[in-house]
């Protein structure tokens, strides 16, 4: 019982603590540093902001 | 050009950089096989689970129903419909959708397709051995963990094939900014197999003693939802979204706060389902103060997917992936504040051991997860095959179907429980009693199960006519739109 709670408490301070670790690494990287250009990056010339990319297929 | 093999592949020095401007057609494709090998086998067992699940909605109400055969019964159906709908379908697609997104993500071709061909191949094999197993009475009849110890490892071969898959891509992925659904989506890749091997380490093959079997079953099994399907769902969410209406998420840094706050505060979800249970009270009450602090993340993607679509709500009669993403968003909201009242121990007194938890957990894996994944299939197939959806009528049909079925399914089931649960309390109300009054809601939750199973059959049939490539195919739509006016493209509906 005792082990096994152990193990159980060990295995939330890791899921925890890899969380925290990734969060370090991003904050050093860089990775929040503008926060207002970043959610642009999935747009690109061929599919910019402002274009739709998705329909119904139309009826023929 | 594509490393050629896993050793090559440790220094990303050795991948030449030779993608042009059509690189996103070049990501696409190169996602096609394992993606369409994981969203067809998706299809397959959606429509096994299903058929498992209509039976066992059946036999709740009328318990002769199909009892001849050891393997027919109840016991037996409801755990492998269980496993089907978890292993073989909401895993299986929310690995090809993670797949795809990851590659578009990474900006950079899917690479190894055969270590996660292999993947795919393993994994099936897995849920086919686990299933039978569990219909020929080997089930270990814990929760979420039915499967056979013997069928258990082939699962784990493929996830951990995926896991070394998404390190690899993530390494190669092309500098910048790491958008918050390829947080998600990482975080679901390494977090699972992890949580998995120890899950059966403790459960299966190694099983502890006692009640502590209980605290890690139900901080396994409420972690899939949280760090698995949760992360797959979001990611999905927050990239459709955005890219269907063409237009950026509204507040991106409270995309990073509900990602970072999830990661945090999800992991100690688990315990508020042994509230009354023999366990440390401060292990319960950690886990009641977590699934309260599930609101942060909980709000902030509700606010955000809300103010992203404001404004663009007529999108949901163009836009066949967003109608089905935004139906699931809008049920993340929902079920997850639903979860949190649900630890509350004065309220989890009234609703444990009743349906309503039945219609919480189908809430989330259906209304928000499952629906999900259907908006994301919708978006990628198209790409993936090259060739237009069929049939407009028929994806209307698929989204009303499963749309009603599952609003049936949660409202009978959350009206039922609180009247069982109130039942259960009533001193005077013996416990058959109780049963009886669940009775009509189990019945409409079985005529539920029809609209779900139809919806699926009309999903299967589309989703084979677009490999088969039947028809005359209209170019347009769904492919490569650039022109803004489509916008107004209300007409084709």
């Amino acid at each position: 019982m005792t082990a096994g709670l152990l193990l159980l408490v060990a295995g939330l301070v890791f899921l925890s603590g890899s969380a925290l670790l990734a969060f370090y690494w991003a904050v050093q990287d860089g990775q929040f540093s503008n926060l207002t250009e970043a959610p642009l990056i999935i747009f690109d010339d061929d599919e910019p902001v402002g274009a739709p990319t998705d329909r119904f297929p139309s009826r023929k | 050009m594509k490393p050629q093999s896993l050793l090559s592949s440790i220094n990303p020095a050795n991948v030449p950089d030779t993608l042009a401007s059509h690189e996103r057609a070049e990501i696409d494709a190169s996602t096609r096989f394992p993606v369409l090998l994981f969203f067809g086998s998706a299809i397959f067992w959606l429509l096994v689970g299903s058929l498992l699940g209509l039976i066992s909605a059946w036999k709740m109400t009328h318990p002769g129903f199909l009892d001849s055969m050891a393997w027919l019964t109840f016991g037996r159906l409801r755990p492998a419909h269980l496993n089907t709908v978890i292993y073989g379908w909401a895993s299986a697609a929310g690995i090809g959708v993670g797949l795809w997104l990851m590659a578009r993500l990474c900006r950079v071709p899917l690479m190894h397709s055969k270590l996660l061909i292999s993947a795919a191949i393993f994994w099936n094999l897995g849920v086919l051995v686990g299933v039978l197993g569990i219909l020929a009475g080997d089930s270990r009849s814990i929760e979420w963990l039915e499967f056979p110890g013997y069928a258990t490892p082939i699962l784990f071969i493929a996830y951990a094939f995926i896991g070394v898959w998404a390190i690899i891509m993530f390494r190669f992925r092309k500098p910048g900014h790491v958008y918050v659904s390829q947080w998600y989506l990482f975080a679901a890749f390494l977090w699972f197999p992890w949580l998995y091997a120890t899950a059966n380490i403790l459960l299966v093959w190694q099983p502890i003693q006692g009640s502590a079997q209980g605290a890690v079953n139900w901080w396994f099994a409420h972690n899939v939802l949280g760090l698995w399907f949760t992360p797959i769902g979001l990611a999905s969410a927050y990239y459709m979204i955005p890219k269907v209406i063409g237009r950026p998420i509204h507040s991106y840094y409270l995309s990073i706060l509900g990602f970072w706050s999830l990661a945090l505060f999800y992991s100690w979800n688990g315990m508020h389902h042994l509230i009354g249970g023999p366990f440390p009270a401060w292990m319960i009450s950690a886990s009641v103060v977590a699934s309260i602090m599930m609101f942060i993340p909980v709000v902030t993607v509700a606010i955000n997917h809300h103010m992203t679509m404001r404004g663009h709500f007529d999108a949901l009669k163009w836009s066949p992936t967003l109608r089905f993403t935004v139906f699931g968003a809008m049920t993340y909201t929902v079920v997850s504040l639903q979860g949190s009242s649900m630890a509350i121990p004065s309220l989890n007194t009234l609703t444990h051991f009743t349906d309503y938890t039945i219609g919480h957990a189908h809430l989330g894996l259906y209304g928000f997860f499952s629906m999900m994944m259907f908006g994301a299939m919708y978006y990628i197939v198209p790409r993936l095959v090259g060739w237009e959806w069929p049939s407009a009528t028929m994806i209307r049909w698929h989204f009303w179907l499963v749309a009603i079925g599952i609003l049936l399914m949660v409202g009978s089931l959350t009206v039922g429980g609180v009247l069982q649960g109130l039942a259960l309390y009533d001193p005077t109300v013996t416990f058959r009693s109780s049963l009886e009054y669940a009775t009509p809601f189990r019945l409409v939750r079985g005529v539920s199960g029809f609209f779900l199973l139809a919806g699926h059959i009309v999903f299967a049939t589309l989703f084979v006519l677009m490999l088969l490539k039947v028809g005359q195919n209209r170019k347009g739509p769904a492919l490569f739109v650039t022109e803004p006016q489509n916008k107004t493209g209300a007409a084709a509906v």
